[in-house]
């Protein structure tokens, strides 16, 4: 875990120093007491001690080595595959519309990630697409992004 | 007499056909959750807050209630039938429900778990009942300074007491923290950390977060793991889950313990419902006269824990609805919940909104009474549908993280938000993060700074004030102990270490 730690406290660090500089536009103090920018100093502040002492304590001998905490072989590709199918829903939701891209999402999720069969797949697609459009459309009356076929 | 008629006005909320179907509905979902693997509670109740929008704070409410306290009761099934917890809090049932499982005495686990734990959840309604009118009305005499040192002690302790990892749980808290520093300053009206985004001068909102840690996140961690679930197969009607007379002569007295135990540990902010079943295991090996059957079956592993970590799940909602005060990462989504529906949680809550408190108590007494009938004579359901293949479940996980983050603002800027989440709660959760806290923070930091602020303007000695009033006093050491605790226990590992060096 050491490395990760290593990396996390750098970047916890950054961010901390970020924070403090950014926060200065904001005044700590005003006429009536502490202002907007009393907090965020003393947070940055806070962030930066604990970052120190995350660095310190992974580079402790004693501190547990690298795990294998990252996934690797199947597992990274399957985690990979879930999370490109989920951003490309996202970005192409509003060009094809939630409750179409709900279905061809189900689609992919099952039948190209998870090898599933065709029957299943088209099944699932299409009840999910349907169970999202009473839920949501019908019952809530989400307003959701509509594509060329009206929903 | 005024209980009475608060429990009167209760019931008349709690007992509309609608709130009576919300119940139903909440403590049957709950059930699904806690015994499907890969969800928890605070992921079912972070993903189906969306579907509670347009309704009435106290409808929702009951409904997220129900999933809450409802999935404490499924934890069991899939423990005891699977070998995984649902849940954490259902971890220490595997030990010897599942060793009852391999002895074909999966039916009496299952049907006296959910027996003491309804027995603990309606103890824990009751005590909730008479304690926290009290403890409201005694908050209600808080200044800023009091409440400031109360938020103190809830995300101090939340984030100190999660073990191992406190620096890290530390970091997560000021992580929220810095995230509720973004938007609209409250007092002042500047627009901190924006960018010019408009979208950010509402600041960071806590529902997509709260779905991207917990529902995608969660969900991640599961799609590197999944491999099929080998259920046992066998009978699980009433007959064979309703407990012999021997069994209840061995369990009675370990629910009783399990239950007070669960309910005082669960008020504690930052213990919660998992230690509260792993004391309650803890204590009964200690009481039992064959503590050498612990770990092969033996019933009371079973009951004592499961009466506890429902009891906890009702002490959790005393400090939450009586000082705004969530103790667990569930409690935490629901208090974000109450803000989000326009409702002020804190004492006044019972001043303001009495029908909204004693309406969701009433109704915790019918949500645990149809919970017991559900888990003694429906497991077959719930057993069904943990044959559900994990990819699918994964999809519409995901599916409803999407449309359920839209949903709030009806746009896809909080999809946004929600997949960056999404991606740090995996890396949280991998990393041994606390996502809890982070939303705690998150959830308490714009009312912690204004409690702060007002204090402050109020002080003529600085944050002397915070140690010059009696209650806020007491707060704060104790707050200060929390951060304590984890230091000196560090240091005292590393002179220990220091002294045995190691032999290699």
């Amino acid at each position: 875990m050491s490395r990760a730690d290593r990396i996390g406290g750098i970047l916890f660090l950054l961010f901390a120093v970020w924070f403090g500089v950014a926060g200065r536009q904001y005044p700590y103090w005003s006429e009536t007491g502490p202002g907007s920018g009393f907090l965020p100093f003393w947070l940055s502040l806070a962030m930066g001690v604990l970052a120190v002492l995350l660095l310190v304590s992974a580079a402790r001998p004693g501190s547990a080595g690298d795990e294998a905490w990252a996934p690797r072989g199947a597992s990274l590709v399957r985690i990979a595959a879930v999370a490109v199918t989920t951003v490309l829903f996202v970005l192409l939701m509003e060009q094809v519309g939630m409750i179409v891209g709900t279905g061809l999402f189900l689609f992919v999720m099952l039948r190209l990630v998870e090898r599933h069969s065709l029957a299943r797949s088209l099944g699932v697609a299409v009840g999910g697409a349907a169970g999202t459009y009473l839920l949501f459309v019908h019952w809530l009356r989400v307003p959701f992004p509509t594509g060329p076929f009206g929903f | 007499m005024e209980l009475l008629d608060n429990l009167l006005l209760g019931f008349g909320v709690a007992l509309t056909p609608f709130n009576v179907f919300m119940a139903v509905a909440g403590v049957f979902v709950g059930t699904l959750i806690g015994a499907l693997p890969g969800i928890g509670p605070v992921s079912g109740v972070a993903l189906l807050l969306p579907l509670t929008f347009g309704m009435s704070p106290t409808s929702a409410v009951i409904m997220l209630a129900g999933i809450y306290y409802g999935s404490m009761y499924g934890g069991t099934i899939t423990s005891v039938l699977i070998n995984t917890p649902g849940e954490s809090t259902s971890v220490v049932t595997c030990l010897d429900g599942y060793q009852m499982a391999l002895r074909g005495r999966a039916g009496p686990a299952l049907g006296i778990a959910a027996v003491g734990s309804f027995i603990a959840g309606s103890f824990g309604v009751l005590m909730l009942m008479f304690m926290a009118p009290v403890l409201a009305s005694w908050a209600l005499s808080f200044g800023p300074p009091e409440t400031f040192a109360l938020m103190f002690l809830g995300l101090t302790t939340v984030t100190g007491l999660t073990g191992e990892h406190a620096l890290k749980g530390f970091i997560s808290m000021v992580l929220g923290l810095m995230l509720a520093m973004m938007g609209l300053d409250i007092i002042s009206g500047d627009a901190r950390y924006t960018f010019g985004y408009p979208e950010l001068l509402d600041g960071v909102e806590f529902l997509p977060v709260a779905i991207g840690l917990f529902g995608l996140g969660e969900v991640l961690v599961g799609a590197e793991q999944a491999t099929d679930t080998r259920i046992l197969e066998g009978r699980y009607g009433f007959r064979e889950v309703w407990p012999r007379a021997t069994d209840w002569v061995r369990s009675r007295m370990a629910i009783v313990r399990g239950t007070l135990l669960g309910f005082f540990v669960g008020i504690l902010p930052g213990a919660g419902a998992t230690i509260a079943s792993f004391l309650a295991y803890t204590l009964e090996h200690r009481c039992s006269r064959h503590p050498e059957e612990f770990g092969k079956g033996a019933i009371e592993g079973v009951a004592g824990p499961e009466a506890a970590n429902n009891a906890a799940s009702a002490g959790a909602l005393v400090p939450m609805l009586t000082l705004g005060i969530p103790g667990s990462g569930t409690t935490a989504v629901l208090l974000g919940g109450l803000i989000m529906w326009g409702l002020q949680p804190g004492p006044l809550l019972f001043v303001k909104n009495p029908d909204f408190v004693w309406g969701l108590i009433a109704s915790m007494w019918i949500g645990n009474a149809v919970l017991l009938v559900l888990n003694v004579a429906f497991i077959p359901i719930f057993v069904r549908a943990l044959k559900v293949p994990y990819p699918i479940l994964m999809a519409f996980v995901i599916v409803f993280c999407i449309t359920g983050a839209y949903a709030l603002n009806n746009r896809v800027w909080d999809i946004g938000v929600m997949l960056v989440f999404g991606a740090l709660g995996y890396l949280m959760k991998k990393l041994y993060y606390s996502p809890a806290a982070l939303v705690l923070a998150l959830v308490l930091g714009p009312l912690a700074e204004r409690a702060l602020r007002q204090s402050l303007i109020l002080s003529d000695r600085g944050v002397m004030i915070f140690f010059a009033r009696p209650i806020s006093a007491t707060l704060m050491t104790l707050g200060l102990a929390a951060i304590a605790v984890p230091v000196v226990r560090s240091l005292w590992r590393a002179a220990r270490r220091r002294q045995r060096p190691a032999t290699a």
